[in-house]
Parts: structure tokens; sequence; C-alpha cells
């Protein structure tokens, strides 16, 4: 019996586990790009345009649907698509899908976020191709960008840090994928070494702010968390939509603890200039 | 015959006065500054209700909604082509797409517009579903024609 309910347990861990995977979700945002941008749209089954310099990559259909989603994949599929960003056909993909901060993910939160997409219902809904400028349709490219620009490895945390900091840092460079937008880019769309978190321009003329000390400490936590769970300003300011989204999706989403180790993280990192405009 | 004449005459006086009496750039940009405050200073409140996060006093929301309704007409002639070379937080996307701005102006002012009928009904789940869609009009404005700050 207690090797029976050992093997039980060892086999949940092994498959992961559904329920913790809906919060890694959540914490990774997953369902902004998977999901049309659109009332009634169907969760995960795809369709959000996502306008770059290089054109306008959508995010496809991850519900376990066979053919429209990702229902033959394996679990192995799925650590390798987050890890290293390869398809299960062996083709790279964009880092449109930021697996250059997924890949930071721990082996269990995968399982688990693994488990979580395999209980979504599965929708029919096609995924759409992406639009993109010449020459960058060009797929084998892609191996290049990563070779300067992508090292794989999940999070190690950093012992003189304490918990708090590097789940912090896990937070926001692994699930949360931060960088991938307040990280200015080079012409390469690669990140900018040394300017992690300074804000950065974005396709369209907007950009997005600097989110280290330099701007951050003219905030107090209960001001930066209230935004961070609400999307408004204490001045009623509210904030652009692809931020409101990551409010209403993933930072409302935390627990209280995850919400305080991020921003401590974030208080924590080198102040810098902002990026210039 | 005399009295529509004369209507015509004080509507062409008024018309060439309004063309005539060019507002300076500066207090444009001002104006839909000073609006755009206003609104954040009578939005913050019905967002914090709406989340859970302060009480809900539907007197209070009723009267931010029709102050926001008002409000929600007001900015849009501050983004005159005059205002282009003046320092604000507007993206060129204001003077370059006008197509687009006037469909994200006209969304807030139905979105306003619905809220502050609702806000007349008895049905708090509906104001704060309305509220929600007002802060999406916001936020889809500021995505496209605001410098994020």
């Amino acid at each position: 019996m207690l090797v029976g309910l050992l093997l039980c347990a060892s086999v949940a861990l092994a498959q992961g586990d559904a329920k913790r995977g809906e919060y890694l979700a959540k914490a990774g945002g997953c369902v902004g790009c998977h999901t049309e941008a659109r009332d009634g749209a169907t969760r995960y089954a795809g369709g959000r345009a996502l306008k770059t310099p290089f054109g306008t990559f959508f995010g496809p259909n991850i519900t376990p649907h066979p053919q429209a989603g990702i229902g033959r994949w394996t679990e192995a599929d799925f650590i390798r698509a987050m890890r290293s960003g390869v398809r299960p056909d062996g083709a790279h993909y964009y880092p449109a899908f930021p697996y250059p901060s997924f890949t930071r993910i721990v082996d269990q939160d995968l399982r688990d976020l693994w488990a979580y997409l395999r209980s979504l219902p599965p929708s029919a809904r096609a995924s759409r191709p992406h639009e993109l400028r010449f020459p960058f349709g060009w797929r084998s490219l892609v191996w290049g960008w990563k070779l300067l620009f992508f090292k794989p490895g999940s999070f190690a945390p950093d012992p003189g840090r304490g918990a708090r900091l590097n789940r912090g840092a896990y937070l926001v460079n692994a699930l949360g994928h931060c960088g991938e937008c307040h990280t200015p880019r080079n012409f390469l769309g690669g990140p900018k070494k040394g300017r992690e978190f300074a804000g950065a321009s974005l396709a369209g003329g907007g950009g997005s702010p600097n989110l280290t000390p330099t701007r951050l400490k003219k905030k107090d936590d209960g001001e930066v968390k209230d935004f961070l769970l609400t999307g408004i300003t204490p001045d009623g300011d509210v904030a652009a939509e692809s931020m409101a989204e990551v409010v209403r999706n993933t930072t409302s989403q935390l627990t209280p603890q995850d919400l305080d180790a991020l921003i401590a993280y974030l208080r924590s990192l080198p102040p810098l200039p902002d990026e210039p405009k | 015959m005399k009295k529509s004449f004369f209507a015509v005459g004080l509507a062409m006086t008024l018309a060439t006065g309004a063309a005539m009496a060019q507002v300076k750039p500066e207090i444009l940009v001002k104006q839909r500054q000073a609006v755009m405050t206003l609104q954040g200073k009578y939005f913050g409140p019905l967002g914090a209700m709406a989340q859970g996060k302060a009480p809900y006093n539907a007197q209070i929301v009723q009267r931010n909604a029709g102050f926001l309704d008002n409000l929600s007409r007001m900015p849009w002639d501050g983004f005159d082509p005059s205002t282009k070379g003046e320092k604000s937080h507007a993206l060129p996307a204001v003077f370059n797409d006008d197509a687009k701005f006037k469909e994200a102006a006209s969304r807030l002012q139905n979105e306003t517009a619905k809220l502050y009928q609702v806000s007349r009904g008895g049905d708090e789940a509906a104001v704060k579903a309305q509220i929600g869609a007002v802060g999406k009009a916001c936020g889809g404005y500021h995505e496209n024609f605001r410098q994020k700050q």
C-alpha cells in the first residue's frame, strides 16, 4: 500500500500538476499571445497579432487539438520547445515566442505547465501563418540569431541573494519574460547587453518604460503594487492596453508573496538611465 | 425672412469668428492634458470600485460617470495639426493615422456614454463591467497614441 502511494506520488510528480501549471501559466502570461484579441475568443486557441520591425507574428493554437493545436506533442516536445526554442520537427522558433526567457523555467514547472495545457478543451481553430518582411521569412536565419543571442539553460538561484530576491528574479526573467518588452533591442533584435530593463522603443512609435530603480525609486511599494493589481496609477492614469493586459492576466493574479518578490527584485536591479526614445 | 437672413449672418460671423480666433498650440496641448488629468481624477475611484479595492458607491459612480461623459468629448479638438511640434507625450500616429485616431476617440465616447447610462440603473455588476470597458478604451487609446511613461 505504501509502495502504491509512493508510486502514485512519483507518477503525479513525473506527469506534472495541472493546478500548479495553471498558476504558472498566469505567471507566464501565455494566454495573451495565444488568444485572439476580441471578446469571446477561445482561450489558448491562438490568433493574437504581435507587430515587430520584422513583421507580424500570430500566436498559434496551443490547445490539445491533434491537428489545429499541439495535441500530438509529447511532454518532451514541449520541454524542448520551451528550453531550446525548437519545434518537434527540428525547425527553430522565431524569438517572438519568448523562449530566451522561458528557457530559464525549471523542469518541474515545465512539466506542470504541460499538464495544464493538456487539460484545456481542444479547439479546432487553425493557426494563422506569420506575415514577415523579406528576408525574415527564412527560418534558418533564426539559427544565427540564436547563436548570437540565445543562452539556453534553466534558472539557477544565486545563493547570495536570499529566497525572496531569487523568486522575484525567476518570476521576472523566466516566467514573466518582462525583459522581452522592457529591455531595448539592437538592430538584429537581440537584447542590448548591460541595458536590461532600461525600457525600450516598440514597433509603432511607442515605448516601454524603464523598470530599474532610476524610475521606480519615485514610487513606493504601495503604488507599484496597486498599479500591478489594477493597471491604474494613484492619479487615475490607465496603463496602455499591452501592459493593462499583463496586469489582468499576470500581475494581478500572482500570490501576494510573489508580487512582493517581483517588486523587491526590480528594486534590486542596477539603476540605468532611460533608453533614448 | 428678415429674421432668417439675420440668423445666417450671425452664423457666418460666428463661423469666421471661430476661424479667426486661433488658439495657441500650447494652450491646445494644455487643454487636452487638463481633460486627461480630470478623466484620471474621476475614473480612478471607479476603477478601484470595479476591482473591489474600494467599497462600491452608486452615487459617486453616477456623478463621476456624468463628468466623464462630458470629458470624453473634450480632448479631441486639442489635437490640432498646429500642435505637432509641441512637447507632449502624443505619438506621431495622432496626426498620421486619422482614421484610427477617430475610431479610438469615438470608442471612448461610446463606452463612456454607456457607462453613464448603466450608472443610472441599479445593476452593480453591469456598471462594474462597463467601468472595465471604459478602462480598456483608455488603454487601447494610450497603446497607439501616447508615449509610454
